[in-house]
């Protein structure tokens, strides 16, 4: 059976440090404002009592990518194992993919003047190495799971400002952060 | 600069992306200059990687592998065979090829007409080290001394070679040096006056611990290594308490958090204690075999200490207070890991001291896993080999003179006989760092010459007299340790110096030669030498078997990075304290010498004015370390300009809303920043963090006063700053 390979995102463990961002960004060698991975806070209340949370997202990989049915040269493909590939060469960078994607994944480059976005480092997977965002994040907080094998019983695929999943099937899947005991003051 | 004029026109002036945000036109003026783009950077494909070590002031110190294609650096990670940094890097260590590369680098020494003008020429180095060399020689026969010369250096970068700097200043004479730390002081003292030293476990044995209270440290932000270790254990069923004022990001990952009013942390541990005496769960064996007064401390206790004082004095509630003393005191080993923040208060000391005994009283002090960790100096032995040529022959004065690091701007003012005319600054941004930057600034003013050696146009280098372009630390050699675990890391050069960079060590190689042309025989330390060789004659014996290594070149050709022997990685496992007494010390006599109470006391807090009763705390960024890192333009892009931190309730009183301009009052006068309406700060204390904004007119420390914390002398010298014992009024500006 072909794979489905998606990001599961561990929001119990991460700590919104963002080394995840920077770390692609290094790696690629990205313009300064180009963010293939982002981490966004969450809601305060997120869990009810209080807290600082945050999530991780770059592209969802998603079983019915907008992108690719938004892009009139056909630059989007969807792999076997489920990454959705943008061939950069093709782009002409009319920018329909970042319209078209709810969670606003393709940027526009400009300085190349095309779309570019998270290829979930299907080259490095390819050679038996994990994504650079997976291998770098200092809590352990993103893996890779192929859930055609897998279905975490802990994990979500929806969380407060993730947009409806029934658009385009995202594959990535959230694993909530669970709330502590808390004495206040105030 | 900052000025008492500091208004929301100067500051919108200079934060194009605050303009953003404030919806006045999107300024796109992060020009992408980004790095080559890979693929071309892989044209002739000529790989090596070395080894670097990050010599930030930060407890995880990482061990880093560069990469570098064609003579330029493509990546920076972490060595995955140093198993506390694991092969990863934060946040801001990420940033490295930005640092390296950025487009605000000091390319050329360069001199300023007009301090603060911005006019600044590029000038030689021939022709910067004649005018700082003549201006030493001209204060030597001036004063019959060079005591009028101040070296204001600290922890920007910490590789052992760095001390070059040092080493440059006492081989021409006796000079006046800053002294003392901002960081650790009182409650270094603390644990001086308990245990004869600051001393930690290895922070990797958090996976050993039954129980971990992290008390006014926030790892998530300031040391992801060790959270990682932390998360690990909690996975594993260690139960993770924080104890803090704010609920960090730490403290929102905790299975339970303590909010403490601030200040208050000694009157919580001493609740605690009472309860742990009072139910008998304290390790009577430990005390009676390890210490010394615990008599005299267990009547202090009973006499002046109740949990129901104690939970109106810190607000936190009685039957927590009982719950976490039960849980803390049954387990084995427990852990506690004592944040620099905590201590930055006027009875900061005297609350580390209590936590201290905490530890101590339930038998968690020298044990694998427990603890009461704070900061160590273990692995420090190095030769400091630059520091050791000493003043040449027919030098005035008698010794160096000190001014204190943490009244830096008023000490150097009130310095006579004789004053101070010149200032040397290397790896230190007292203009943004120091507490009252406007003293800071009439210091400067009575310089004659100002030489800075920074990487980047900061506040101190615009106020400047010249500037010295220095190394990143992939442009030259060194070694680094870390305070907090037990790793040694090489630092290689990866690539040549850009642009006209110098190290450290190589300025102060060039002024001496300098200096013996003009006049020979004015400074000791040597003219020429190979970095290699001198990073060699850092490592003395004793080091070489602490780490197992042979030398320098022999860890480089090994990974890079070596762990301590684990002889010494479990604080005081022999309990053999280095107090006067050999015991810990409940009752210190050597505390009683410098004006303390003998014993770990109730100290009360600073209590706020009338006019100011608000609270301003600012504790580390996650983008920063001090004001390093967050100003590059990778890290812009993702927190353009500071923020302040308010309550909802507070937000109300004062009519603020979400993103309003905010101003903040006290004596020093006011400056103004958006406004953040959170819960994760209490409603009697706003927060705005450590940083330097690239653009933004900020410092943290602006409304800052030269405060005290309550010790330090003994082991540092000088007393630390109450950082956190601030206090403002707001309003909507």
């Amino acid at each position: 059976m072909a794979k489905k390979l998606g990001f599961l995102v561990n929001i119990e463990r991460c700590i919104g440090c963002h080394a995840c961002e920077i770390s692609c960004k290094s790696f690629y060698q990205l313009e300064p404002n180009m963010r293939r991975r982002r981490v966004q806070e969450l809601p305060e209340d997120v869990v009810g009592t209080p807290v600082r949370a945050f999530v991780s997202t770059a592209c969802n990989h998603c079983d019915d990518p907008a992108c690719k049915k938004a892009c009139p040269v056909g630059a989007y493909t969807k792999r076997e194992d489920g990454i959705v590939v943008h061939n950069q060469d093709l782009c002409i960078g009319c920018q329909m993919c970042g319209k078209a994607c709810p969670y606003s994944v393709p940027m526009f480059n400009p300085v190349k003047k095309k779309m570019d976005k998270c290829s979930m480092c299907y080259d490095r997977l390819d050679i038996g190495q994990l994504p650079i965002c997976v291998e770098k994040c200092p809590l352990e907080a993103i893996q890779i799971v192929d859930y055609n094998e897998v279905q975490p019983s802990n994990a979500v695929r929806e969380i407060p400002t993730f947009a409806d999943t029934s658009i385009t099937h995202p594959t990535t899947h959230f694993i909530l952060p669970k709330p502590g005991k808390q004495s206040r003051r105030f | 600069m900052l000025t008492e004029n500091f208004s929301r026109r100067t500051f919108l002036k200079g934060s194009a992306s605050l303009s953003a945000l404030l919806g006045l036109g999107v300024a796109s003026s992060q020009a992408p200059k980004g790095l080559i783009p890979k693929a071309q950077a892989k044209t002739n494909g000529k790989v090596e990687q070395f080894y670097n070590a990050c010599p930030r002031n930060c407890y995880d110190t990482c061990s880093i592998v560069t990469t570098v294609e064609d003579g330029r650096i493509t990546f920076i990670t972490g060595n995955e065979k140093n198993t506390y940094t694991k092969g990863r890097l934060c946040v801001k260590g990420n940033t490295y090829p930005r640092v390296v590369y950025s487009p605000d680098r000091i390319k050329y020494p360069m001199r300023q007409k007009g301090r603060g003008s911005g006019n600044w020429e590029r000038i030689s180095w021939d022709e910067a080290y004649t005018i700082i060399a003549k201006k030493i020689l001209d204060i030597k026969k001036e004063y019959g001394s060079t005591l009028p010369i101040c070296l204001n250096k600290y922890s920007g970068n910490f590789n052992i070679l760095n001390y070059a700097t040092e080493g440059m200043l006492s081989s021409i004479g006796y000079t006046t040096r800053a002294q003392g730390t901002p960081c650790d002081p009182a409650g270094s003292d603390a644990q001086g006056f308990d245990m004869g030293a600051p001393y930690n476990n290895d922070p990797e044995q958090f996976l050993d611990a039954d129980y971990i209270i992290l008390w006014g440290a926030n790892p998530s932000w300031t040391s992801a290594h060790s959270m990682y270790f932390i998360e690990q254990a909690k996975e594993r069923g260690t139960k993770l308490v924080v104890i803090d004022p704010l609920i960090t990001q730490t403290a929102s990952k905790a299975d339970e958090y303590i909010q403490v009013k601030a200040s208050t942390d000694g009157a919580l541990a001493l609740g605690m204690i009472r309860y742990i005496l009072d139910h008998h769960l304290y390790d009577q064996n430990w005390v009676n075999q390890n210490s010394i007064g615990f008599n005299d401390f267990f009547s202090y206790v009973k006499k002046n200490i109740t949990v129901e004082w104690a939970a109106e004095k810190t607000g936190v509630p009685k039957p927590v207070i009982e719950r976490i003393a039960r849980e803390y005191a049954t387990a084995k080993p427990a852990n506690i890991w004592i944040g620099f923040g905590m201590q930055r208060h006027v009875n900061g000391g005297a609350m580390v001291r209590a936590i201290d005994a905490l530890a101590a009283i339930t038998g968690n002090i020298g044990k694998k896993g427990g603890g009461v960790n704070y900061i160590g100096e273990e692995t420090w032995g190095f030769n400091y080999y630059t520091m050791g040529f000493g003043a040449p022959e027919g030098s005035g004065g008698e010794a160096d003179r000190y001014v204190s690091m943490n009244n830096f701007g008023a000490q150097v003012l009130d310095a006579n006989d004789p004053p101070i005319k010149m200032m040397w600054i290397a790896c230190r941004n007292p203009m943004a760092q120091d507490p009252e930057p406007n003293v800071v600034k009439k210091a400067f003013d009575q310089m004659d010459l100002i030489v800075t050696a920074d990487l980047y146009m900061n506040k101190t280098v615009e106020y400047s007299d010249i500037v010295l372009p220095v190394t990143t630390p992939f442009e030259s050699v060194g070694v680094n340790v870390s305070y907090w675990h037990y790793w040694m890391n090489v630092n290689e050069q990866a690539i040549k110096p850009l642009y006209e960079t110098k190290s450290d060590l190589e300025i102060a190689m060039g002024l001496s030669k300098k200096l013996n042309q003009l006049k020979p025989g004015s400074c000791t330390f040597p003219v020429t030498g190979d970095p290699l060789e001198w990073v060699e004659k850092e490592l003395n014996d004793d080091i070489k078997a602490l780490f197992n290594v042979k030398s320098w070149d022999d860890l480089r050709k090994n990974g890079g990075t070596a762990k301590a022997n684990e002889s010494i990685t479990v604080a005081w496992k022999d309990l053999k304290f280095r107090t006067p007494s050999g015991k810990y010390e409940f009752y210190s006599k050597t505390a009683a010498e410098y004006g303390h109470h003998p014993l770990p006391v109730f100290t009360e807090e600073y209590k706020a004015p009338s006019e100011y009763p608000i609270r301003c705390m600012s504790p580390h960024w996650k983008f920063g370390i001090h004001s390093q890192f967050q100003h590059q333009d990778w890290l812009m892009a993702i927190q353009a300009h500071p923020f302040i931190e308010i309550h909802p309730d507070l937000a109300k009183k004062k009519s603020i809303r979400d993103q309003d301009i905010v101003k903040i009052i006290n004596e020093t006068g006011y400056m103004t920043l958006p406004a953040k309406i959170t819960k994760m700060v209490p409603a009697d204390t706003v927060v705005m963090y450590e940083g330097w904004w690239k653009g933004v007119n900020y410092t943290e420390n602006f409304t800052v006063k030269a405060l005290q914390e309550d010790m330090g002398e003994h082991l540092k010298g000088q007393r630390g700053i109450a950082f956190h014992d601030n206090f403002v009024n707001i309003e909507k500006a």
